[in-house]
């Protein structure tokens, strides 16, 4: 049972490297300076820049997500049908989703071209390249990450709580409000959690849709290992990262007392 | 057990060849070879080539940086060829396996960044300028017009630091190599400037929306903008007064190549002048091949934008090899633009 | 369940498939804009005569067939060691592969392969993108087969112990044949991931490994055309296939 444990030990041993990669991998004496490097204002914004773009990928997919998984649960036999396919989307592959909204959102896509022969606009509006279309597109591949730990947990809430505060007169808004949001926190937190990360860390979206107007961790990593051809800061920057987001599972982790389900 | 049938499995399929015919492993950009090209040399000379392409020279380095990538003959632009070979990554080219370097013109003969030729063939020149829709007007080729504040939101930059920090730095006057900071600095603050009316840092995905007409100019290179000119006639192109950045990719040998004869065999089979013809014609690029240039149809051979006249040409700058600390200052200032 | 529950349901489920069904839609329009001028096949005749395309597709159905029957196996062995034995390692690991970015995961395996080979004489290809699929589907399967694992009952297994079977064949007979849809669903997913792979394919790919995705992408860059809708339709209809059978497969 001990071969099991080489690969994934492999991928640790990567790590392991790519330290090594910080402290001069390439021929440099090894030094912590990559890491100093980081501590510079221009960095330190792209990361904050990062992270409010996942903050708000994930902020937006909460109220999207959540009727979907309530009209779910309560689909009564069919909820296995519904559930699957909300997940469709997601396996098909990320380029061919990002792409998708390439065909759309450019200046002779679709979108333009209905809202052109519909004479709302007389000209295409620019809805490609910019923070706008990346958001649009984040949001989209990682819906349903959060729609499935948020139905997981309002599968299990008792519908006779939900019936009680309908008879104590609430309207269906406030009982949602009341009653169902806060059970369902931990199902949204875990959402959370696994649409910020991949969205901070994300490098394909951004460059399709984004136009190379902006730059966001992913991008600094891929470019410090392509063009800057500097993979010592590369590694650094992606270690950083790496030991960012441990950070936030770890805490995570011990506030809600449970793992990854 | 599983540990075992694994690393069988995986020693079956590397040792796994059905062909016995040598074989060449070519790695170009994309869209820079006639169709039949590779066909006609495996006819000639009975190897197999295996052609793959890529978009970049960041994406061909990173790929041939541990020198055990399997591509045998890649094609660098000219200023990777320095620091590709101080890497160690190069093998040195044998002139008398090449006997029609003759046909290149006499400049490509011994150019700039390597002399003699000792470690590359120039394959295609380029220049990268200015292509802009007819209807603008338009008072003088210069930088300029990509700053214009009328075109808001309708002009593009190439996504290339190299490119696109070259042009500023050309705009302002300076040398396109700079490596002092006060001058990065400028170029710096004048991209940051443009980024107002910039649509988006795009490379050949430009070349639709400007057919479309959703672009209004743009910076682009001679060759993409050529294939953008022949599917309409709404668009011109032209290089800046202040200087524009030249460019030659080249064809070089890896160390790592077992094949190094047959490598030899097909860079002396590019300088056939009708292969290099063909090559030119669909690419739409400027071939160096002085008898290639004779074969190809009018409107490529006398067209101002792949052959400008001696007076345009001189205002072209070579692209140099930068120093790592050139280089680290370079990305630097090309991330704080991309992060304002 | 109210109207507008349903109405906002409705929405976003479009807001989930229009991009998708554009994209299909369009694949088989007959010019290339968004005019539409009716429907044609020739985009994918166009595919199949395209001998680069059929040349990824091998080689993604391949890379993806291999990876799947070996992080599945091995996945499912390390969901079962950790079920029994509760290690800090092995579920570090696994959550670490699960968090990291795609592009800090590719890195890190071209880093290592990198310098593995300047002493061994290997060189990238398909070997290595097999060892990277396999590296980041490890992680899912385990997710998928231990979830199963905790809800079933140890004492079935411990009721074989008991009767003299050994560990092997307790687990063989006893846990294996009530993991199997689970082990089927993890299978399906694996596919499916390393199938659409972009990122960590393209930087560790070699000469002869091109994929799809690599595929997509490059044709992408240069232009939005009909062929590369069509290409990203068979692809939406094959995964989604195998989905849908996937998870009848983990219902029974």
């Amino acid at each position: 049972m001990v071969g099991f444990f080489l690969l994934p030990m492999v991928v640790i041993l990567t790590y392991s490297l790519l330290t090594r990669g910080t402290y001069g991998g390439l021929g440099l004496p090894w030094t912590l300076e990559n890491y100093q490097r980081l501590a510079d204002p221009l960095y330190l914004t792209i990361f904050l820049r990062s992270f409010l773009l996942a903050g708000v990928v994930t902020v937006l997919c909460i109220p999207l997500a959540f009727p979907l998984a309530l009209f779910i649960s309560r689909s009564g036999r069919r909820k296995l049908l519904w559930l699957n396919l909300v997940m469709l989307p997601f396996f098909t592959s990320l380029l061919v989703r990002t792409y998708a909204w390439m065909f759309l959102l450019r200046d002779t896509g679709l979108v333009n071209a209905i809202l052109l022969k519909l004479g709302i606009i007389t000209s295409p509006l620019p809805l490609l390249y910019n923070d706008g279309a990346v958001l649009l597109g984040l949001v989209y591949s990682y819906l349903p990450f959060m729609v499935l730990p948020v139905y997981a947990t309002l599968e299990r809430v008792d519908p006779a709580l939900l019936e009680a505060a309908a008879d104590l007169g609430e309207r269906p808004w406030g009982a949602i409000r009341r009653v169902l949001l806060p059970l369902t926190r931990p199902g949204i937190l875990a959402g959370s959690v696994l649409v910020f990360i991949p969205s901070l860390g994300s490098y394909l979206t951004p460059d399709l849709l984004g136009g190379g107007k902006s730059i966001l961790v992913g991008n600094v990593i891929q470019n410090q290992f392509t063009s800057a051809r500097d993979w010592p800061f590369g590694a650094s920057i992606a270690i950083c990262l790496m030991l960012l987001v441990f950070g936030l599972l770890r805490a995570w982790e011990s506030r809600t007392g449970e793992g990854i389900e | 057990m599983k540990r075992r049938t694994f690393f069988l499995g995986m020693a079956g399929l590397s040792g796994c060849t059905r062909d016995t015919r040598p074989r060449l492993n070519v790695y170009n950009w994309s869209e820079y070879i006639a169709a039949e090209t590779i066909s006609r040399f495996e006819e000639a000379t009975g190897a197999r080539v295996h052609y793959s392409i890529y978009e970049s020279n960041e994406e061909l380095l990173a790929k041939i940086f541990s020198g055990n990538s399997g591509w045998d003959v890649v094609f660098p632009s000219h200023y990777y060829v320095a620091p590709m070979q101080e890497n160690g990554l190069l093998a040195p080219l044998n002139s008398s396996q090449l006997p029609l370097l003759s046909n290149l013109t006499e400049d490509m003969q011994h150019p700039v960044w390597d002399t003699n030729l000792d470690w590359c063939m120039p394959y295609m020149l380029g220049g990268a300028g200015i292509i802009h829709q007819v209807s603008l007007k338009v008072e003088e080729p210069s930088w300029q017009l990509l700053w214009r504040d009328d075109l808001r939101g309708k002009v593009t930059m190439l996504d290339d630091p190299a490119d696109s920090i070259g042009a500023a730095l050309l705009k302002l006057g300076y040398p396109l190599n700079a490596t002092e900071s006060t001058a990065l600095e400028h170029a710096k603050q004048e991209l940051i400037r443009q980024k107002k009316i910039l649509r988006a840092y795009l490379n050949s995905e430009s070349r639709q929306a400007l057919v479309a007409g959703d672009l209004l100019a743009s910076h682009l290179w001679a060759t993409t903008s050529l294939l953008a000119i022949a599917e309409t006639d709404q668009l011109t192109y032209y290089y800046p007064r202040e200087g524009f950045a030249r460019y030659a990719d080249c064809a070089v040998i890896l160390k790592e190549s077992k094949r190094r004869d047959l490598a030899h065999e097909f860079l002396n089979f590019l300088l056939r002048p009708e292969i290099a013809a063909a090559n030119a014609k669909a690419a739409m690029t400027t071939t160096p091949n002085a008898l290639a240039r004779e074969l190809l149809p009018p409107s490529l051979r006398e067209s101002a934008v792949l052959f400008p006249d001696a007076e345009t040409l001189a205002l072209g700058q070579w692209f140099a090899a930068l120093s790592p600390e050139g280089q680290r200052l370079r990305d630097r200032i090309w991330t704080e633009v991309k992060a304002h | 369940m109210s109207l507008t529950l349903r109405a906002m349901a409705g929405v976003i489920f479009a807001f989930l498939y229009l991009p998708l069904g554009a994209l299909i839609a369009f694949s088989v329009n007959d010019s290339a804009s968004t005019v539409w001028e009716g429907f044609s096949w020739r985009w994918y005749l166009e595919l199949w005569n395209d001998p680069q395309i059929l040349n990824a597709t091998a080689n993604s159905l391949l890379i993806a067939t291999i990876s799947t029957v070996l992080s599945t196996a091995i996945g499912t062995l390390a969901a079962y060691a950790l079920w029994k034995r509760r290690s800090r390692t092995l579920i570090t690991t696994v959550y670490l592969s699960l968090v990291t970015p795609e592009v800090v995961m590719g890195v890190a395996l071209l880093a290592l392969y990198q310098a593995v080979f300047r002493y061994l004489d290997i060189q990238l290809g398909m070997h290595t993108v097999i060892l990277a699929h396999v590296s980041f589907c490890i992680s899912y399967v385990v997710l998928v087969v231990l979830a199963r694992l905790r809800t079933m009952d140890g004492s079935l297994e411990e009721a074989a112990l008991d009767l003299g079977a050994t560990e092997w064949q307790a687990f063989y007979r006893v846990t294996l044949p009530s993991l199997t849809p689970a082990i089927a669903a993890a299978a399906l997913l694996a596919f499916s991931t390393s199938f659409d792979d972009y990122v960590i394919t393209s930087l560790v790919a070699g000469v002869d490994s091109e994929t799809l995705p690599m595929l997509i992408y490059a044709k992408a860059r240069r232009a939005i055309s009909p062929s590369v809708n069509a290409l990203c339709a068979i692809i939406v209809v094959v995964i989604g296939t195998l989905v849908l059978l996937a998870q009848r497969l983990q219902k029974s």
